[in-house]
Parts: structure tokens; C-alpha cells; sequence
């Protein structure tokens, strides 16, 4: 490491005048990256290593436990057989529509109620009192409504996320500088203009703050949503696996959904860079 | 709003009665916080004055006599006890059309460029986009800031970016300018060239300003007339015909008029410093 570090700063000094100051910056920012990526990625092969090795010398019981290599196995299995793309397909899916249903709701609420003091008054015990329901509670109720397809799931993913998101925006909402509001004013704006041109863009931090956290909320509402009855999915595989003792393939259920999570939060993230452009330059 | 700048006029009123009212009287201003009459909390006890038409008025005042709680008052951002508030020989309820509003802080907004934080007043007022944009960029160029229509407030210094306010300020072409500490923020340097520039505008196209400042040598430096304010609750404790014979646009000409320093002793007298706080 230390060495290429090296070799770089004295490249660039021989390069130019411009770059030279600034290069050496970037790289050993790079540098830092990399070194946390090194870090995380030994973690996690000592981990395994050590997890794949207690279970071969039967330290560890590999029927309670499984092993790195079974849940490799597993994974395998389940790319062959096409369950793995059905059942990320299904989960992704539920999770996905919940999340835009919950945040479109959620957010439209959360900023509207900006709009009258006097109803987000009369609102807040209700939406205190909704968001303090333990999501699972609600699941059999969920069935019972929307059946055991797709509905349900989606229903469940959107109620683990509705809340969240109407606080936050209405959250951000409230938080806009009360100087910024005198100074749309005095531009001769009205409460329309106001709401348009600043509430909203000012609420965009806290808004994707929340849709960052809801991601997870969905996933959990879907595989919850699963859990209580379904015939596919995620949650769906980890469940049948489970009560059939199957660990390593538990296991490798849960390293798909993780991957899922992954790759939905890396999603919003993008979305967010490119719609709040001006959060990238400072 | 049909006008481009610059050059441009300020608003030719109607009736003639309007123009030839001073743009801003105030008579008797009294402001109390607090719902209780018993226990009032004083604010500003009482203050008379008039803006003229193309002239630079400063408010000087020690810290905490009331001074940004004044000019919310005059912009009818926040309701007044006693008194009145005459803008353009009319009584104005709410928001005076026609005047313009800065603060120390520049309250661009960080989602717009520089050029789309200007024209935000014309958007507001519906202006063609086309114009929206010719305007602001003559008005951000005029400013110094040719090259930077497309940048982000955050990509700006401190200086730029209250340049970029202030064209905002005067994107609406307004008769009235309202300063509230505009400047405090900004080192020595930046904060001279910034006020050179502003009377220059304001001097050429025969706007009014109205200044509200605890630096007494910008208030000495740039206006025709400085008002100081007495402790809390406030008055107006004296009033300065500032007369100095230069270049009313050059800000380091007017401190070094030898007048200037008498005008500053003067007014620091006044406004009873005290060491101990």
C-alpha cells in the first residue's frame, strides 16, 4: 500500500503543476477506501473460515448450524432450480410496491399536513398511536383482507412504511427556516408558492432519509407478510426451510435477502444523487 | 415587472398622489411582545421617521434594542401594537408591495443555481421564462458574477453568494430596500466592495434603502441620513444628516473624508457602549 502510495505522489509531481496538488488528495482518499474495503472483506473471510472450520471438526454441530460451504451448496441448488430468481422476483416485487405505495402516501400526508396546523393538530395522536402497532399484529388482519396472494404482502410492506415516511416528511416539512418562509414573502409569495418552491425541495433531505430507512421497513412487512401464509417468496423459502430443520438453506434464503436489501438501498441512493444534484457539489 | 434591467426606472405609479408620497413614513411605531398588558415586554417604545425617495437611511442601535424586530414590523411580517406604517402614501396591511428584503443570512435556496435563486420573485409573479432568465443574468453579471449563473450556492463564498441575494433583492425592481445587517457576515474587504456596489445601484436608479446595522461606520459610509436607537424598549435617541464631500459610491473615500470620524464619534457616543458589556 504504502509503497504505490508513494509511487504516486512522486508521478505526479513530475507530471505538472495542476494536477500535482490535487491527485495525491484523491488517491490517498482512495487509499482509505480501499483499506476499509480490505478490512471488511478479511472480517468477513475470517468469519466464514472460522465458521466452515468449527463445523468440519464438529466443534460446532453442522446440522444446528450449517456451514459456509452447505450454504454455498444451497445457493447453488437454488439457482438451478430457478427458485432463487422466482422467489427474489416475488419478494422484490411485494416489497417494491409497498415501499412506493407507503411513501407516496406517506409523503403526500407528511407534506399536506404542513399545509393546517389545525388538522396535523387533530391528526398526531392517531398517526402516534398507528405508528406504535408492532407490524406483525397487523398481519392476520392483512389476510383476512387482501387474501394470501400478492395483496396482503403488499399491504403489509406498505403499512411497515407509511408511518415512517409521513413523519419524516412532515418532520422535514416543519424544520424549513422560518427566515427562508419571510423571505418567499416578501418575494411576494403565497402559501401555494411557498409550499412548492421551498417546502417540498427543503423536505427532499429528510423524505430520502426516510425512504432509505423504509426500504428495510418494506422488506420486513413482505417477509413477514410471508411468513404468515404464502406459497412463494423469500420469506416464504426461509419459513419452509426452517420447520424442515434445512439450516444451511435458511441460511442462504437469508443471504438473497440481504443481497436484495442491498441492492433496493444502493438503488435509492442513486435515485437520490440524481434527483439533488446540488448536495453533490459542495 | 414588464421592464429589463438595466437600466431600468423604478414603477411609475398611477395616481400622481402616490408618487409624490415619500416611499416609506413612520409614525409612532410601538411594539410590544407578550399577551399580558400588565406585563408587557417592550420592545420598541416608539419611532417616527420617513424614507425619502432615493435616499440611504441607516438604523443604528446597540445590540438587542429591537432593530430586525423593526424591519419585520415595516415589512408586515410581524403585526405592530401602536402606530403606523405608511408605504407609498398608503396604509399597507400585510406584505408593502414594491420592496425588497435582505437579511444577514442569504437564504438562497440550495436546490437552485445562482441564476435560479434570482429570478425566484419573477417566477413567483409569473414573468416570462425568457425574461426571467435575461434579467437575471444582466442582474448577476452586473454584480460581478458573470460565470457563475450555474452554480449551486454551495460552490459560492460567503460573498458571492449574499451577491447573489441582493440580485434577488433587486430582481423584483423595488422601489424599497430593507438591509438588515446584509453585510455583518462578510470580512472587511468583500463587505467595502459590496456596500461601493450597492450605493452605486441604488444611487443611480433612485431607489430607497433603508439599513439596519450595528457597524457604524458602514451606516456613516453609505447613507445620507443615520438614525440611532437608544436601548431597549427602543427610541430614536438622534438623527445624523450625514454629510461628507465625496463620492457617495466609494466607500474608502467616505472613510477617509475628514468629517467621517466626527460622524462615528458622534453616533458611538450616542449609543452608549459600555465596556463592562
Amino acid at each position: 500500500m504504502n509503497a504505490e502510495g508513494q509511487k504516486i505522489v512522486t508521478d505526479t509531481a513530475l507530471d505538472g503543476a495542476s494536477p500535482a496538488r490535487k491527485r495525491p488528495w484523491v488517491s490517498s482518499a482512495a487509499r482509505g477506501t480501499l483499506l476499509v474495503l480490505l478490512c471488511q472483506i478479511t472480517v468477513l473471510v475470517v468469519l466464514l473460515a472460522a465458521w466452515e472450520f468449527a463445523t468440519a471438526s464438529s466443534s460446532l454441530s453442522a446440522f444446528l448450524f450449517g456451514s459456509p460451504s452447505a450454504v454455498f451448496g444451497f445457493l447453488v441448488q437454488m439457482v438451478r432450480d430457478g427458485s432463487l430468481v422466482t422467489d427474489t422476483k416475488i419478494t422484490g416485487l411485494e416489497t417494491l410496491l409497498g415501499f412506493a405505495i407507503g411513501n407516496v402516501l406517506g409523503t403526500m400526508i407528511g407534506l399536506a399536513l404542513w399545509y393546517s396546523r389545525f388538522v396535523s393538530r387533530v391528526v398526531q395522536p392517531f398517526v402516534v398511536a398507528l405508528g406504535s402497532i408492532p407490524i406483525i399484529a397487523l398481519a392476520p388482519i392483512c389476510i383476512i383482507w387482501f387474501g394470501t396472494g400478492l395483496a396482503s404482502k403488499v399491504a403489509m410492506a406498505t403499512l411497515s412504511v407509511v408511518v415512517v415516511a409521513l413523519v419524516t416528511a412532515y418532520k422535514g416539512a416543519l424544520t424549513v427556516d422560518i427566515d427562508q418562509i419571510n423571505m418567499m414573502r416578501t418575494l411576494g409569495a403565497s402559501k401555494r408558492h411557498i409550499f412548492a418552491k421551498l417546502i417540498v425541495p427543503a423536505s427532499l433531505g429528510d423524505i430520502f432519509a426516510g425512504l432509505k430507512l423504509t426500504v428495510g421497513f418494506a422488506l420486513i412487512g413482505a417477509i413477514i407478510g410471508e411468513f404468515m401464509s404464502s406459497s412463494q417468496g423469500l420469506g416464504h423459502a426461509i419459513f419452509k426451510a426452517g420447520s424442515l430443520y434445512i439450516i444451511p438453506k435458511v441460511f442462504a434464503a437469508l443471504v438473497v435477502t440481504i443481497a436484495l436489501a442491498l441492492c433496493l438501498t444502493y438503488v435509492v441512493g442513486k435515485i437520490e444523487r440524481l434527483l439533488t444534484p446540488w448536495r453533490n457539489e459542495a | 415587472m414588464d421592464g429589463v434591467m438595466p437600466p431600468s426606472r423604478p414603477h411609475q405609479s398611477a395616481s400622481g398622489a402616490e408618487d409624490t408620497a415619500p416611499p416609506l413614513v413612520v409614525a409612532n411605531l410601538r411594539k410590544m411582545f407578550g399577551e399580558h398588558l400588565d406585563d408587557p415586554n417592550e420592545v420598541i417604545a416608539d419611532i417616527s421617521f420617513t424614507l425619502g425617495r432615493g435616499e440611504i437611511v441607516s438604523i443604528v442601535g446597540p445590540s438587542g434594542a429591537g432593530k430586525s424586530t423593526l424591519l419585520n414590523l415595516l415589512c408586515g411580517l410581524t403585526p405592530l401594537t401602536a402606530g403606523t406604517v405608511t408605504w407609498h402614501g398608503g396604509v399597507t396591511h400585510g406584505m408593502p408591495k414594491r420592496v425588497g428584503y435582505m437579511l444577514q443570512k442569504d437564504l438562497l435556496l440550495p436546490w437552485r443555481t445562482a441564476l435560479r435563486n434570482v429570478t425566484l420573485g419573477l417566477e413567483i409573479h409569473g414573468v416570462p421564462a425568457n425574461d426571467q432568465v435575461e434579467r437575471g443574468r444582466q442582474l448577476l453579471d452586473m454584480l460581478g458574477l458573470h460565470g457563475f449563473h450555474d452554480y449551486y450556492p454551495s460552490a459560492l463564498s460567503g460573498g458571492m453568494r449574499q451577491r447573489v441575494a441582493f440580485a434577488r433583492t433587486l430582481a423584483n425592481e423595488p422601489e424599497v430596500l430593507l438591509l438588515d445587517e446584509p453585510f455583518a457576515a462578510l470580512d472587511f474587504q468583500t463587505k467595502v466592495i459590496l456596500e461601493s456596489d450597492m450605493a452605486r445601484l441604488v444611487r443611480s436608479q433612485r431607489r430607497s434603502l433603508l439599513l439596519i446595522t450595528h457597524d457604524v461606520e458602514e451606516a456613516v459610509s453609505l447613507s445620507d441620513r443615520v438614525i440611532v436607537l437608544s436601548h431597549r424598549p427602543a427610541r430614536i435617541r438622534a438623527a445624523h444628516d450625514i454629510e461628507l464631500d465625496v463620492d457617495r459610491t466609494n466607500m474608502m473615500a467616505a472613510r477617509e473624508s475628514p468629517h467621517f470620524s466626527e460622524y462615528i464619534r458622534a453616533i458611538w457616543g450616542e449609543l452608549e457602549v459600555r465596556a463592562r458589556s
